[in-house]
């Protein structure tokens, strides 16, 4: 059998795929193949082989950014199996690829079934083996880590998904679970901190049932679903003296469970139809959160004077979170070059709960009180926009986006008969236009100018967008074996009210440009420089002083990556990469702040906070050679490096690699 | 001598279509597809593969929506010509809008393009042919025209330094795709943001942040929210994609962070609106520099309103 050309793209593409956990590259390595079996043409292929490391520096850093390990990997499968003629007795299409199963820290397996006009059987499993080393700050040791393995799947079957009545089953669940390292303030605001062990057990199941009907020109969409969601983690601690030096508060035994188990069923409904010059959808979708919680902790310590203590907490109540979204798009086209659109959204949510607290300490009631918790939030959103094409190589688009949201929450709690209570509101309103050119004076060349300008008068924190624009320039050029794309793009936010003032500015300017002059040589090559600065004042405590000052942070990010890919005569495939990602920082030093008279300086956390310089680094290699028609041998090598300027506590650099061999058929 | 060899061999494959043509009896223009494969074997070989193939093997179809022709229209004038770009729609030759409403016949209705109109997509002029290989897809889903991750870099080269940090979200090693959080197509107005800023997100249950798709455990509700999370989403604290800082933190160091909503200005801010509560701490006490030592519960928390537990 020769096979195809479709074919063997398919085939180059699943090998291409089933390497990149070292080097992730599309380029195609191995040949094409496809056995037709009675009705049925089918492809297969696996690759299998050994992953090995070894680095130095930090581990706990390494298994944060790359973590790959020793051992015997599935690297890859791909199976897909094609009737040839639409009518296959139990199914017309069947793909299966998989990734890294066997001891890769992320693993993926997905399958298509579908049997035409019948039915439509997806799934995607995913695992990714995550650890976190905890935060750092000025290369301290952070408190909380965590070491667990989250592995989700969807599953969504379609009952005639080709006919005019369609049904739809799904179900999709989330498991995390694994060991991790939380922390507590015990004893009062003058006690220490304590590190916990935490037993992370998370469950998150969703199962869902719709039905899709397609009458006279309309297509109506419901589907209603159940989420599931329970955490059973656990935490605890044997004596430990607290991670504040010179704090004589200490806890001799630590034991907390905070179950919390809730349901999230929803309605969802859609509409949809389009004729000649117009074109209407809408979406409904109402969910009835609700989770129910307990929580039981006991300690037992010393205080700072030496006075034994042991203190219990309980906690029971209920959260509620209905949440009702609505949107409508309307569509027009009254020519051929003009389209307007106009989009409606509205969205509330209310999220209320009470809850019942009590703590004693040393066996006797110290304190309890019944809290009651009340946020909703209202948006409102309307948008406006024209589209309009004028020649073949000029088109505008423009818009106007009004959007008015209301946040109000309730504060309540009740100790005895003293009743605290603090309502609040706040009004937001934004004004923004968009507009944009298109230019196409070449057949192959783009080239787009677009901007955004914004007018929010209260928006909820100092950081949001207030008096923003948004400018930005992109060029593609795409001819049969070259491609550029550049783009810039800037971002300015100002969100002042008089006594502080935050304002951010970020420049972006990317490059990406892949050439493949020769069908055995091919070049990608991309640069980005990503500037941030913010600035924010901020009034803040230092030594029983308080000081007005900035925060200042500026981000000079330099990215950039090459690749290069060579076809050896047929029979052997050659790729190496390079990516290097750096952040220069600042170079205008510290900037100051002000100080009152008679006062000390700041903390020179707050400087060691303006900029973070570091370098990441990771050159590659890969070589593939073909052995035969049906098997390839494989070997792989990548350099990790990672290196912070200020600090070294967390720098690493690692070699990995990995040999394989291919089978195809 | 070779040429007179060839001679009847053209006018053979000239006279097969014409004879398919006749054969069929379509309606007016249409040929069907067994004449289209008679040029094209390429393409009809591994047709059957193709999703559109559907429309072929359901045989119950109209002309004007079977295989070929549903796509690239009546081909009769295509034959008659011999072939040629301008006698067929030829989607090398059309202009993006033209591409996607010849798409949009029948994919309008699936309720996650319902937005392809207004979406950032559409209006740089990047349709469904930019991203999508009908003919030539080297994936098994969707028909991309590459791997997801390499189509997108190709024009958002920022992101692709973004996904290269240190810290970042497992795009590159094959764990989470594009499509996990974004809708190429285009999507409804945010809920939790304001206007319709980002356009191209999707949302999870309740129309929440697709963070929350994964991160199930930071949905709540909680009895005490924290009420930025809500309000305007994840990213007030965080970057999506991938950031130098450890838990993609928009800070190497919390606290400023922290700080700059808690900035000490939140009595004179709305009056009445909702208040960042002033951190009071001794900030040149480094115990008081990671504020996620105590407040544990940032995101939201059932038991204390100052997320300590």
């Amino acid at each position: 059998m020769k096979p195809p050309l479709t074919t063997a793209v398919l085939v180059f593409t699943a090998v291409a795929a089933a390497q990149p956990p070292v080097a992730p590259t599309p380029e195609p390595v191995g040949s094409p193949r496809g056995e037709n079996v009675s009705n049925y043409n089918i492809m297969n292929s696996f690759e299998t082989g050994y992953r090995f490391r070894t680095f130095g520096g930090s581990f706990e850093q390494y298994r944060s950014t790359v973590n790959y390990g020793d051992g015997i990997r599935l690297f890859s499968s791909f199976l897909t199996i094609n009737s040839k003629d639409g009518h296959g007795k139990y199914f017309d299409d069947l793909s299966l690829t998989t990734q890294g199963l066997g001891n890769d820290p992320y693993e993926s397996a997905t399958l298509r079934i579908q049997k035409n006009r019948l039915y439509r059987y997806d799934m995607v499993w995913r695992l990714n083996d995550y650890y976190n080393p905890g935060l750092r700050t000025g290369g301290a040791a952070g408190f909380h880590l965590l070491d667990t393995e989250y592995t989700t799947q969807d599953h969504d079957f379609t009952l005639f998904p080709q006919s005019n009545v369609k049904f739809f089953l799904g179900y999709s669940r989330g498991n995390q679970n694994g060991p991790a390292l939380s922390s507590i303030q015990l004893f009062g605001s003058t006690g220490n901190d304590f590190p916990l062990f935490e037993n992370v057990r998370r469950v998150r199941n969703e199962y869902r049932i719709g039905n899709e009907v397609h009458f006279r020109g309309v297509r109506f969409t419901w589907m209603r679903g159940w989420e599931g969601f329970k955490e059973d983690s656990n935490f605890f601690s044997d004596a430990n003296p607290g991670l504040v030096k010179n704090n004589s508060t200490a806890i001799t035994s630590f034991a907390r469970d905070e179950p919390f188990h809730g349901t999230s069923p929803y309605w969802r409904a859609g509409l949809f139809t389009e004729g000649k010059y117009f074109a209407a959808n809408g979406r409904f979708t109402y969910t009835s959160g609700r989770r129910g919680f307990v929580l039981d902790e006991n300690a037992a310590g010393t205080g700072r004077f030496g006075v034994e203590l042991a203190r219990q907490i309980v906690t029971a109540g209920i959260a509620q979170r209905p949440a009702l979204t609505a949107d409508l798009t309307l569509s027009f086209f009254p020519t051929s070059r003009l389209t307007v659109t106009n989009h409606t959204a509205v969205h509330n949510i209310r999220i209320n709960g009470d809850s019942s607290f009590a703590q004693f300490d040393n066996a006797t009631l110290s304190v309890s009180y019944v809290a009651f918790e009340f946020l909703g939030i209202r948006t409102v959103a309307n948008e406006t926009e024209a589209n309009f094409q004028a020649t073949r190589w000029l088109g505008f688009y423009g818009g106007y986006q009004y959007s008015d949201r209301q946040i109000r929450s309730i504060e309540q709690s009740k100790t005895g008969t003293n009743l605290f209570n603090a309502p609040s509101e706040q009004s937001n309103a934004l004004n923004s236009g968009t507009f944009g050119v298109r230019l196409r004076p070449l057949k192959p060349l783009t080239i787009v100018f677009n901007g955004d300008i914004g007018r929010s008068d209260h928006p909820l924190t100092p950081i949001a967008d207030r008096n923003y624009h948004d400018l930005g320039a992109r060029v593609l050029y795409k001819a049969k074996t070259f491609q550029l794309s550049a783009s810039t793009r800037a971002n300015y936010n100002n969100n002042s009210v008089s006594l502080a003032t935050y304002s951010s500015h970020s420049r972006n300017y990317s490059a990406n440009a892949a050439w493949t002059p020769r069908d055995w040589f091919s070049l990608d090559a991309g640069y980005s420089k990503l500037h941030l600065d913010t600035l924010g004042g901020i009034t803040y405590f230092a030594s029983a002083q308080s000081f007005q000052g900035q925060s200042l942070y500026i981000s000079n990010l330099h990215a950039a990556n090459l690749t290069a890919r060579f076809d050896i005569r047929k029979r052997a495939d050659l790729f190496i990469g390079y990516s290097h990602t750096q952040d220069t920082g600042s170079d205008q030093g510290p900037v100051s702040v002000t100080i009152a008279p008679g006062l000390s300086g700041p903390p020179s956390a707050i400087f060691a906070a303006q900029t973070f310089p570091l370098t990441f680094r990771s050159p590659s290699a890969r070589f593939s050679l073909r052995f035969t028609e049906k098997l390839r041998w494989n070997v792989g090598y990548q350099y990790y490096g990672y290196n912070e300027r200020f600090y070294n506590s967390l720098d690493f650099r690692a070699h990995t690699g990995y040999t394989s061999l291919l089978w195809s058929f | 001598m070779e040429q007179v060899g060839l001679r009847p061999l053209s006018c053979l494959l000239f006279l097969l279509p014409l004879s398919a043509i006749a054969q069929t009896g379509a309606g007016p223009g249409y040929v069907g597809n067994n004449v289209c494969r008679t040029c094209h074997p390429d393409v009809w070989s591994t047709f059957y593969k193709n999703p559109h193939y559907k429309s072929v093997a359901s045989g119950k179809e109209a002309p004007e929506q079977t295989g070929c022709e549903s796509c690239h229209g009546p081909g009769k004038a295509h034959v008659e010509a011999k072939g040629g770009k301008a006698t067929i729609v030829a989607f090398s030759e059309l202009q993006p809008k033209a591409i996607l409403d010849n798409c949009l016949r029948c994919h309008a209705e699936t309720l996650s393009r319902a937005n392809i109109r207004r979406s950032s997509h559409t209006l740089n002029d990047v349709v469904c042919t930019s991203c999508h290989s009908i003919h030539k897809s080297p994936v098994p889903k969707f028909l991309l025209a590459k791997q997801q991750t390499t189509l997108c870099y190709g024009c958002h080269a920022e992101v692709r330094a973004q996904f290269s940090m240190p810290f970042k979200h497992r795009v590159n090693e094959g764990f989470m795709t594009c499509s996990d959080c974004h809708n190429p197509h285009g999507a409804p107005a945010p809920t939790w943001r304001m206007a319709a800023r980002p356009r191209m997100t999707d949302q999870a249950l309740s129309n929440e942040e697709p963070c929350l798709k994964c991160h199930s455990e930071k949905r709540g509700p909680f009895l005490y929210e924290h009420e930025p999370v809500r309000v305007d989403g994840c990213e007030t604290c965080h970057y999506p994609h991938g950031s130098t800082n450890s838990r993609l933190l928009r800070r190497p160091v919390v606290f400023t962070m922290c700080l700059e909503c808690h900035n000490g200005a939140g009595l004179g801010r709305q009056g009445a609106g909702v208040l960042p509560i002033t951190g009071s701490h001794n900030l040149a006490d480094p115990r008081y520099q990671n504020c996620t030592t105590c407040h544990v519960r940032i995101h939201g928390s059932n038991s204390d309103a100052l997320f300590l537990r």
